[in-house]
């Protein structure tokens, strides 16, 4: 379970979001929406531990992240897969080389067991062929894929978090890499957290859905909830 | 005064900022040295920069001892002239320069890669899979402009006095053998330490300010231009700087002599 206790966040001494009550239970997918801006990437940011809340505390399987050392943080990370916004690809090595990066810096495994691995998570987003290409020769939704594949290469993750996955691709990609964050979220019963501004994607790969707007989590709820809000905000998210 | 207050404040905490990043990457180099990064950063840092330096160098050679001849042949100190141009380079001009022109190329790329992998969120990618990016990108370019450099500049040094020789023997007419023993009577202890020891700090500061900037950079390629721009423009004025200051520290070592 993902928790939010009354937190906020943000940079030096500017609030960015503040008193998040939000929680994801195991196996759901919980999608965050809000206008650009509104501190979505923040509250992942939070979750990983990169930022501290300034108040309140988030909780990750029973886990006080705010509490944690960086040793700590470290292995708590381990259980993490981050897919960052427009997939953060080390452009110095080759997409092989990206998924199997964290095991050959933190396992002692031999060259042929990562490739291996590194074989079955590209064959699980369906792109085996493109090992040994750089990272600048594929297209967006290649790149995604990539970043997705990484994220779960240290061992089935428990977390998975994903910034924007579908933004800047074309309706047809976008819904192939909705199809696969449901995928991993069956195939590996993780908890995810999806940031996104684009509704029918969230309504595509999400349980639970919580709206950012003006720094504050406004509505949280599955999908009847969401439509039957009164909500101005929600209602022109809705009608787009 | 407050806008006076609020620079002075960014500037100390940037310094702050300078400090940390240096002491833990020479904490990363002590424990944890990566070999392999590192010669890669050699590669890029050194060889790479081997035409321009020795460009520069030859053409600061060339020039020097035609100055030099300029002015000294009225006098008939044109005995002289080897030990004169050796002693420039080889204490100023040569370190000096082949700083300034390795800032124009190794800091201004350190700086606008990083910073693009600041703002393509690669340096928050690493940092989420356990890895120090001081660790990985910062400590093994600092370590080759320490090492490269020195090694870049004496050669450049060597190539500087061979133009100089050219020089003055086709336009002086200073016989070569006259010309090189001002050369030896110049390669004193204290010049020498000055050729090594200029470059050494002027690499740290190349790299050490490239990779500052960078990995503080704002996004977007806006950012990252204004980053890279303010990161050769302070590397120069700091070489510049430190030049000044281990001239002065070395001469209160050594006396006047030399
Ligand atoms: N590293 C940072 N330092 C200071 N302020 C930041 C930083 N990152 C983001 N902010 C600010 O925090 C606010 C929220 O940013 P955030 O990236 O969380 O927005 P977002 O909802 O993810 O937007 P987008 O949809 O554009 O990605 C913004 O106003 C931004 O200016
Ligand atoms: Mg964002």
């Amino acid at each position: 379970m993902i928790q939010f206790e009354s937190v906020s966040l943000g940079y030096g001494d500017r609030v960015v979001v503040s008193d998040v009550n939000i929680e994801v239970p195991d196996g759901k997918t919980m999608v965050i929406l809000g206008d650009s801006g509104s501190g979505k990437s923040t509250l992942l940011k939070g979750v990983l531990g990169i930022l501290q809340p300034f108040t309140g505390k988030i909780m990750v399987d029973g886990e006080d992240v705010g509490k944690l050392n960086e040793g700590e943080l470290l292995l708590y990370r381990q259980r993490i897969g981050m897919v960052f916004q427009e997939g953060a690809l080390f452009d110095s090595l080759t997409v092989g080389e990206n998924v199997g990066f964290w095991l050959w810096e933190h396992t002692d495994w031999s060259d042929d067991k990562i490739e291996e691995r590194v074989r079955t998570l590209l064959r699980f987003v369906n792109l085996e062929q493109v090992i040994d290409q750089s990272p600048d020769a594929l297209s967006g939704g290649m790149k995604r894929r990539v970043a997705i594949a990484r994220a779960m290469a240290p061992q089935d993750p428990k977390v998975m978090l994903y910034d924007e996955p579908t933004t800047g691709l074309d309706p047809f990609t976008s819904r192939s890499i909705c199809d696969l964050v449901r995928q991993v979220q069956s195939e590996f019963s993780v908890m995810s957290l999806v940031v996104t501004h684009d509704l029918h994607d969230a309504f595509r790969v999400g349980d639970l859905f919580a709206f950012i707007h003006d720094a504050k989590v406004i509505l949280t709820g599955d999908r009847k909830t969401i439509e039957q809000s009164t909500d101005p905000f929600v209602r022109t998210f809705l009608s787009t | 005064m407050d806008y006076l207050r609020k620079k002075m404040l960014e500037l100390l905490q940037s310094m702050g900022d300078f400090a940390l990043m240096v002491a833990k990457s020479f904490r990363y180099m002590a424990t944890h040295f990566r070999v392999g990064d590192t010669l890669i950063q050699m590669d890029r840092v050194g060889v790479g920069s081997i035409p321009i330096v020795f460009l520069a160098s030859i053409f600061a050679g060339l020039d020097m001892a035609l100055q030099f001849e300029v002015v000294m042949a009225p006098y008939g100190a044109r005995a002289l002239l080897g030990k004169v141009v050796t002693t420039s380079i080889i204490r100023d001009m040569g370190p000096v320069l082949a700083s300034l022109v390795m800032s124009a190329r190794v800091t201004a790329g350190i700086s606008s890669e990083l910073g693009m992998m600041t703002s393509t969120q690669q340096i928050d990618a690493l940092r989420v899979m356990g890895i120090d990016p001081l660790d990985r990108l910062v400590a093994p370019r600092i370590f080759a402009g320490i090492v490269m450099m020195p090694i870049l500049s004496i050669s450049g040094d060597f190539l500087a006095l061979l133009a100089g020789l050219g020089i003055s023997m086709a336009v002086g007419h200073v016989p070569a053998p006259l010309f090189w023993s001002g050369v030896r009577d110049a390669l004193t202890a204290q010049n020498l330490t000055d050729a090594f020891l200029k470059p050494l700090f002027f690499g740290f500061i190349l790299t050490s300010i490239g990779c500052h900037y960078g990995m503080k950079s704002a996004s977007g390629a806006f950012g990252v231009g204004r980053s890279t721009t303010k990161a050769v423009v302070s590397a120069a004025i700091w070489i510049l700087v430190a030049n000044f200051l281990l001239s002065k520290l070395l001469i209160n070592i050594w006396g006047l002599s030399g």
